[in-house]
């Protein structure tokens, strides 16, 4: 069935007429929907056991981002960084970067290193591999180890912080991946599952778990950025991929990749070594999650699905069903990152809610294909905001009207404004407590997902003796 | 200098019931030994104890040692927390999407009006922006935001690149200006500037007192209309109104204001966070006082150009805004004063000695009548939170202003303070600690991550009050934490936000969830991993898995992956 979907011309402008006076805009950024490169650089190295990442720049890029991360989760975040004042810009920052490593190992004793540029060090130049290669011949004779020293390109005058989280992924198998001895693939699968919460991790986790796979997830949160409070202080994360973990992903007999754009670890893996790579959409929903199992039974140790599987599948089809009479119909206007979003619209299609506007602050051409897909799929008809800001997508709102609006804690003004309710998920979720539980992957995660969204709308639209309240919402 | 700290409570009628706190048994600080805390060497000299005859103050206001986890932020963030509660002006951050994607609507002031301020608005400068220069694209951005809003101002701030590639802000904001008929005010801003984000600061009152203080509106043209509440004020000052709320209406019938000429006064450094500058307003109405602009908090931009028709500037936040008013001192010859709000004696001080400069004797007869009926209100009200309070430790950490009123504010509380330090302190600023503070207090400059736990560990307060960053570091060491930054969630200021503090540390240190938290010991930390970093050979999971699996039976192959299996050697915490 052809579909036309209003595709957003390249300017973010949203359709004929670029005056401002209908308050489109085509030079300026307001309310960014989207974080800068090192962002996703730093929540790619957090998932790594006694890792440390370290930010090669001013101080406001690691305090700010500490401050943005410890707020969302909750946890004590420790970013370092290497302090360029006006004359190390001068100079050059490689004096302020060997000391800045040289106070780490000592301090902290990291297992691993990652300096991500930022604008400031990108645009002055410095070339932070030979810098790193001078901290490790100043050390050649010494024998006391050192940790191996990643250095990753993230300016943040492009893209967005989902190709800092790519890069970084790219960057850790590139320098750390040991290629096979031998030509035997070992039982053990990568999986890449992208920037997600530690919950959904965790999930993925717990399915590879059940179908009895071995894995190195790279790179897992699931742990470090939801620890427990035992009385004890850990500066680093405690407990994640391992790095001899990393050298081994060489060996594996498959990549999967969870994300679509955090796909560059595994190209480069099977580029490399040949390791075979899947992508598949994140698995939100009955179909994807479907695709996903199918895909791990389909590698040759699985003898067959775990009845618990079966089970929250089945619990999966009984709730959509249940409260298919709720959802029905609703307008939905959803943001964030594109991975989330498109895994999201699936399953907000197969509960029977209409996306109306689906909108990502990164800009790419892999998201319009994929929405493009699964609107073929189902028949919608909706307007892709490709790279834009909330500022966009709350003029649309205004215009269309929906029923619920879905993404970051940014949304809440629009929220407010247009008298509809907000779902939180994605980053950063700074207003609400369990940022890093929410869980939307697996059977179990979009089971958990229907029924908050489901009572979303009840609360939203239905009175207390459960009459659908005709015109409008009640609180 | 003042030795005994112990006690700012006014001793009087019916106190027997009150647990004075001169009565409060002296701390046992353990020995210092001459090394506080295990650190980095060129960080010991930034923490001192007071003592008798030590007249030394840690050394402060250099730049951070590169690789520890500082609390600082850069110049930008210096001049964002100045300017940025503007309420009706556009803040534009003029760089790559990361500096205004990271600091937006998060400042925590709040308006009575407009909500223009908790935008974030950026010229997201790409590759080939940097490359060919990002003037056109700010001065399109500023022509279209200024079509888009109508806002009165729109300050352009300098981040790190623009610095780098040479855009001359000033030219493009000139230009802007003649084309939109609206201010259009440069900040340079750039982050790298320099070590303190102090400069941050005195560059922002630089924009102000350059571009906004004193000048007229370029073009004559109508504001937007704004909330109900408030209406910017004449230029003439014939009337001034009072807010619509005022809290006590039996003090409004005592102490109506006879003072007739009209009197009005700046607050210089007061930015409305949560609420505060709602609190401060009525009591200087109830003596008397109107307020002509406030510097930043939930002003306007058209009040701030009027800020040199001020009476007198009262300077609330020393380190942002003593720069600001001794030029206005010089330019406009504007005296000023030096105040503070937050604690109950210190208000009453300032509303002292505002009268004082007055010299006229209905203001000071109203403000003497303020200032008891509402200390005597409080005294009762504090009570039972004193009661709960009185002998708790506390560590504070805050910036440079903040900590020296914030002991005073413990100590009529009853409360201990065990250390104190700021981020980036002037030495001027760690005088005025040294001063207040007990001795065998810790005075510490710029600590970071991981000096602040060691602290912690040493000294084992009941409270520590600092930032957003530190606060889960506190929590999961089973220490409560109380927010003095932006993100609190009531006001401090005045009598009523002294209760307020005392509701919010009672909440924070009464919780029994601390009944179920381990207690901090010696042993906090873990070891710093030490991995054995293997060699370059092969690591053969197979072969790992088989030969670590000390489970079973032959017949059942175990199929736990390596890191599932319980018997792997996992790094444990240390055995206490």
């Amino acid at each position: 069935m052809h579909t036309t979907t209003k595709n957003v011309p390249p300017e973010n402008v949203t359709s004929a007429g670029k005056s401002p006076e209908n308050n489109k805009k085509k030079f300026a950024v307001i309310n960014p929907c989207r974080m800068c490169q090192p962002m996703g650089a730093v929540q790619a190295l957090l998932g790594i056991e006694g890792a440390m990442p370290l930010i090669h720049g001013s101080q406001g890029c690691s305090t700010y981002m500490r401050f943005q991360l410890c707020r969302h989760f909750r946890e004590p975040i420790n970013v370092s960084s290497t302090s360029m004042s006006e004359s190390t810009v001068v100079y050059g920052g490689e004096k302020n970067l060997l000391k800045a490593l040289e106070t780490m190992k000592l301090q902290y004793n990291p297992t691993l290193i990652g300096v991500t540029s930022s604008c400031l060090t990108e645009t002055i130049g410095d070339d932070v591999k030979g810098i790193i290669r001078k901290f490790h011949e100043s050390y050649k004779d010494h024998s006391e180890e050192r940790p191996p020293i990643l250095s990753i390109s993230t300016p943040s005058y492009s893209g967005s912080h989902i190709e800092g989280y790519d890069k970084t992924i790219k960057s850790l198998l590139e320098s750390l991946a040991l290629s096979p001895e031998s030509s035997d693939k070992n039982n053990v699968i990568n999986v890449i599952p992208g920037n997600l919460a530690p919950a959904d991790v965790e999930e993925v986790k717990e399915i590879l778990h059940l179908m009895e796979l071995d894995n190195i997830i790279l790179t897992d949160t699931s742990e470090s950025l939801h620890a427990p409070l035992n009385g004890s202080i850990e500066f680093l994360p405690s407990s994640g991929t391992t790095l001899d973990e990393i050298r081994q992903t060489a060996n594996s007999k498959i990549t999967l990749t969870l994300s679509k754009h955090a796909d560059s670890g595994g190209i480069f893996l099977k580029k490399r070594f040949g390791v075979p790579h899947v992508t598949l959409p994140l698995p939100v929903g009955l179909e994807n999650t479907d695709l996903f199992i199918s895909t791990l039974s389909s590698l040759e140790d699985v003898e067959n699905i775990p009845p618990e599987l079966e089970r929250d599948r089945g619990r999966l089809l009984d709730a959509l069903v249940d409260s298919q009479a709720y959802n029905y119909g609703r307008k939905v206007a959803i943001y964030g990152d594109p991975d989330l979003v498109s895994g999201m619209v699936s399953f907000l299609t197969e509960m029977g809610m209409e996306p109306a506007i689906i909108a990502t602050g990164t800009k790419s051409n892999k998201f319009s294909t994929d929405i493009q897909q699964i609107m073929s799929r189902t028949g919608h008809d909706p307007l892709i905001i490709n790279g834009g800001d909330l500022y966009d997508l709350q003029q649309q709102v205004k215009k269309t009207g929906v029923d619920l609006l879905i993404g970051n804690s940014y949304g809440a003004r629009i929220a407010l404004d247009e008298n509809i309710p907000l779902f939180r998920v994605g980053f950063p979720i700074f207003d609400r407590v369990g940022a890093q539980r929410i869980r939307i992957l697996g059977y179990k995660g979009s089971l958990n997902l229907l029924d908050q969204l489901t009572n979303t709308i009840i609360q939203h639209y239905y009175d207390e003796a459960g009459y659908e309240l005709m015109d409008g919402a009640e609180n | 200098m003042q030795k005994n700290n112990k006690s700012h409570h006014n001793p009087e009628k019916g106190d027997e019931d009150v647990i004075s706190s001169l009565d409060l048994p002296d701390i046992e600080i353990p020995e210092i030994p001459k090394e506080v805390i295990s650190t980095l060497k060129s960080r010991k000299k930034h923490m001192c104890i007071k003592k008798e005859g030590n007249e030394s103050t840690p050394a402060c206001n250099q730049a951070s040692v590169p690789g520890m986890v500082t609390q600082r932020s850069c110049v930008y963030g210096g001049a964002r927390v100045v300017l940025m509660p503007i309420t009706d002006a556009i803040h534009l951050v003029h760089g790559p999407l990361g500096c205004a994607s990271c600091t937006w609507d998060i400042r925590g002031s709040r308006s009575s009006g407009s909500e223009l301020y908790r935008n974030g608005f950026s010229t997201d400068l790409q590759e080939k922006d940097i490359v060919f220069g990002g003037e056109k694209k700010l001065l399109e951005t500023i022509i279209e935001l200024n079509q888009l809003f109508k806002p009165s101002a729109i300050f352009v701030y300098a981040t790190c690149v623009v610095g780098l590639i040479g855009d001359d802000l000033k030219s493009v904001c000139r230009e802007a200006t003649e084309i939109t008929g609206s201010r259009v005010i440069p900040v340079q801003s750039e982050g790298f500037r320099s070590v303190n984000k102090s400069l941050g600061h005195q560059l922002a009152c630089d924009a102000l007192l350059e571009y906004l203080i004193g000048t007229e509106t370029p073009q004559k043209k109508v504001n937007p209309p704004q909330k109900e509440g408030k209406k910017p004020l004449q230029k003439k000052r014939e009337t001034f109104e009072k807010d619509p709320a005022s809290e006590d209406d039996v003090l409004e019938s005592q102490i109506t204001s006879q003072v007739t000429n009209d009197i009005c006064v700046n607050i210089l450094g007061e930015f409305n966070v949560a609420g505060d500058l709602w609190a401060i307003r009525p009591l200087l109405e109830k003596i008397g006082v109107s307020i002509q602009a406030v510097v930043t908090g939930d002003s306007r931009v058209e009040e701030i150009a009027n800020a040199h028709l001020a009476h007198l500037n009262l300077v609330q936040c020393q380190k942002s805004s003593r720069y600001l008013a001794d030029s206005m001192e010089e330019r406009y010859s504007i005296p000023q004063v030096r105040v503070n709000f937050f604690g109950v004696e210190e208000t009453s001080k300032s509303l002292k000695s505002i009268a004082e400069f007055f010299n006229d004797p209905l203001m000071m007869d109203a403000a003497e009548n303020l200032i008891e009926f509402e200390t005597n209100r409080i005294k009762d009200a504090i009570i039972p939170y004193r009661q709960r309070l009185t002998g708790k430790k506390v560590a504070v950490y805050v910036g440079g202003n903040k900590a020296w009123s914030l002991i005073r504010a413990f100590e009529e509380l009853g409360m201990e303070v065990l250390m104190t330090g700021t981020q980036n302190g002037l030495p001027e600023d760690y005088q005025r600690i040294k001063e207040t503070v007990r001795d065998g207090t810790l005075i510490v400059d710029d600590a970071n991550a991981m000096e602040l736990a060691r602290l912690l560990e040493k000294y084992q307060p009941d409270l520590l009050v600092s930032g957003a960053k530190e606060k889960y570091m506190s929590l999961k060491m089973g220490v409560a934490f109380c927010d003095f930054n932006h993100d609190r969630i009531s006001s401090f200021a005045g009598f009523q936000g002294f209760l307020n503090f005392a509701r919010e540390v009672d909440r924070a240190v009464s919780s029994p969830v601390w009944k179920y938290t381990p207690s901090i010991n010696g042993s906090v930390f873990k070891n710093p991993l030490k991995y054995p970093f293997k060699s370059k050979t092969m690591f053969n999971a197979k072969s790992q898995r088989e030969s670590n699996c000390k489970v079973k039976s032959e017949s059942m192959k175990c199929k736990k992956s390596v890191k599932e299996c319980s018997t792997k050697p996992k790094i444990s915490p240390e055995v206490m």
